[in-house]
């Protein structure tokens, strides 16, 4: 046909016919692929499951004495002459190794503050006269519930740090000219007195990249 | 004399009838076959609406286009999601630039920060988009190329490692507001680089323009659990993304712009995270900039002039 020169005035419907014919086919196939969905879709989600609530939480990991007393908890812990007698300086005892041996009672103790035992006397931070305050080196006695000042006397780069707001954690308002609108947290909610340095914790999980990475790029992101 | 009736042409009405029968059962079945393999669009239903599609570029709203805006969004997202979320249209204050301090001394790398940012911002959950980054690179170094970003070992922080967190670096001179093609994204006055997410077309410029890798794209239709929803929604912030869109990091502007810290912050559980106002000379942010020994701007030499500044302690 197409060799022909003069098309005669059959072949434009004819030609029509075909190719409206073929359309046809071409769609109802189509259809049919469609509906039977035979190239399958997007490949199936991977599972991931939500976050562990425990991530998202905001409280501090540790409770001061101020904390308690708010919260109107048990203050028993913090009943020293429950047990010891008052006017009474509870001795100390050193082992061969000059470290303080920590009595049974207070066996949840871990004598961890400071590098080389330098802080190795409980009468560096209590008070041995009163069991129930703590006392700085100069002889000021401090609360329970008044840490920081403690703390400071003798981490006064720290202190001053807190006190500006760069050292801890702040929750609430960042406008600080709107007294009570924020919370500042005190040493003793992230650090334990007795041994300050922050213990390691299970991170969150990782992303979860859309391919699933193969078995040696997993083994290479484990150290 | 009288005609007798003009014989009826049985050979051409029979010609005519197969053919118009053949044109139309062609015709039929063509349609029929358009519309099933249009079908899939049908998915896309709930992809936008009149209203939506008609709606205006931010800037160019009126506050009481903007109620109605809020008010069909608060709607959309009840009947989604079945929560009624309390969306807000906040405005920068005045006096007040915000500016990120990250202590990198302090950080151990838990990643909870990039939780609680998801809980907070809304985003999807499968697939995952995230807007922190948390960078693990060896001491002694800060080279980004040889940070890893999957570590998952047992306890943090693991000796002889450092931990980076990377989000949306807020810049002075942003470098994807630079090649927006429609101004979807801009910077407004306290420093928050925002995105219209209905004003959004989805090129994706924005994300090969950062050099933070803080812009992240939705691919698919985001999936956020009814019980994990926050309804707490700003318009520019965390209100539900659709696919298509871009999203990033927008220092919550949902809370910051109501007087609140950062939902990162809050939950960074050895408190590397500092955030203010840097106008205000007794914020905390102020204080470290003035103070502390050293701080860096990630990728200083690209002048893009970073608002997050991440500094070491000793």
């Amino acid at each position: 046909m197409a060799t022909s020169p003069q098309p005669g005035p059959g072949d434009g419907v004819a030609r029509t016919n075909l190719l409206l014919g073929g359309l046809t086919l071409v769609f109802f196939a189509l259809a049919g692929l469609l509906t039977k969905n035979l190239w399958g879709h997007l490949a199936p989600k991977q599972n991931i499951p939500l976050v562990d609530r425990k991530f998202l939480e905001t409280t501090p990991w540790r409770q001061t004495y101020a904390d308690l007393v708010k919260a109107k908890e048990d203050l028993s812990d913090y009943d020293c002459y429950g047990c010891h007698e008052k006017n009474k300086p509870p001795p100390i005892r050193y082992d061969a190794n000059q470290k303080i041996v920590i009595p049974k009672e207070h066996s949840d103790i871990v004598m961890g503050h400071g590098s080389h035992d330098r802080n190795n006397n409980c009468f560096n931070c209590h008070n041995e006269a009163n069991l129930l305050t703590l006392q700085v080196r100069d002889g000021r006695q401090v609360g329970f519930d008044n840490i920081p000042q403690l703390c400071g006397s003798c981490h006064g780069p720290t202190y001053r740090d807190w006190e500006a707001g760069a050292h801890g954690r702040i929750s609430g308002s960042w406008d600080h000219t709107k007294e009570g609108q924020f919370t500042r947290l005190s040493c003793a909610n992230c650090h334990n007195p007795h041994a300050p340095r922050i213990p390691t914790r299970e991170p969150a999980p990782p992303p979860h990249p859309l391919r699933v990475p193969t078995p040696a790029a997993e083994s290479a992101a484990t150290p | 004399m009288s005609l007798p009736p003009p014989a009826p042409d049985k050979t051409s009405d029979a010609a005519m009838s197969r053919r118009s029968f053949l044109r139309g059962s062609a015709m039929f079945g063509g349609l029929t076959a358009l519309a099933a393999s249009l079908s899939p669009l049908r998915e896309l239903s709930d992809f936008t609406n009149t209203e939506q599609f008609l709606q205006k570029y931010y800037k160019e709203l009126t506050p009481d286009d903007m109620k109605q805006v809020l008010a069909r969004i608060e709607g959309e997202v009840e009947k989604q999601y079945g929560v009624r979320p309390h969306v807000r249209d906040l405005k920068p204050m005045d006096g007040v630039e915000f500016v990120y301090c990250l202590n990198l001394t302090r950080c151990i790398g838990c990643r909870k920060c990039v939780h609680a940012c998801v809980n907070e911002n809304n985003q999807s959950r499968n697939p995952e988009i995230q807007y922190i980054r948390v960078l693990r690179m060896p001491h002694g170094s800060l080279d980004i190329d040889k940070a890893e970003q999957n570590y998952h070992p047992k306890q943090v922080p693991e000796p002889g490692f450092f931990y980076m967190p990377v989000q949306c670096q807020q810049c002075h001179t942003p470098p994807c507001v630079k090649v927006c093609p429609v101004h979807a994204t801009w910077q407004e006055k306290d420093g928050i680089t925002v995105i219209d997410y209905d004003w959004c077309i989805g090129c994706r410029y924005c994300e090969a323009a950062c050099p933070y890798w803080a812009r992240r794209f939705n691919f698919t239709k985001p999936e956020i659990p009814k019980e994990r929803l926050n309804p707490n929604m700003a318009y520019l912030g965390n209100r539900p993304r659709k696919q298509g869109v871009m999203e990033k990091c927008h220092f919550c502007i949902q809370r910051t712009r109501a007087g609140r810290y950062p939902a990162c912050l809050e939950v960074c559980p050895v408190g590397a995270r500092k955030f203010g106002n840097i106008l205000d000379p007794d914020s905390e942010v102020s204080y470290i900039l003035r103070e502390k020994r050293v701080f860096i701007q990630l990728k200083e030499e690209m002048g893009t002039s970073p608002r997050f500044f991440y500094y070491f302690d000793k």
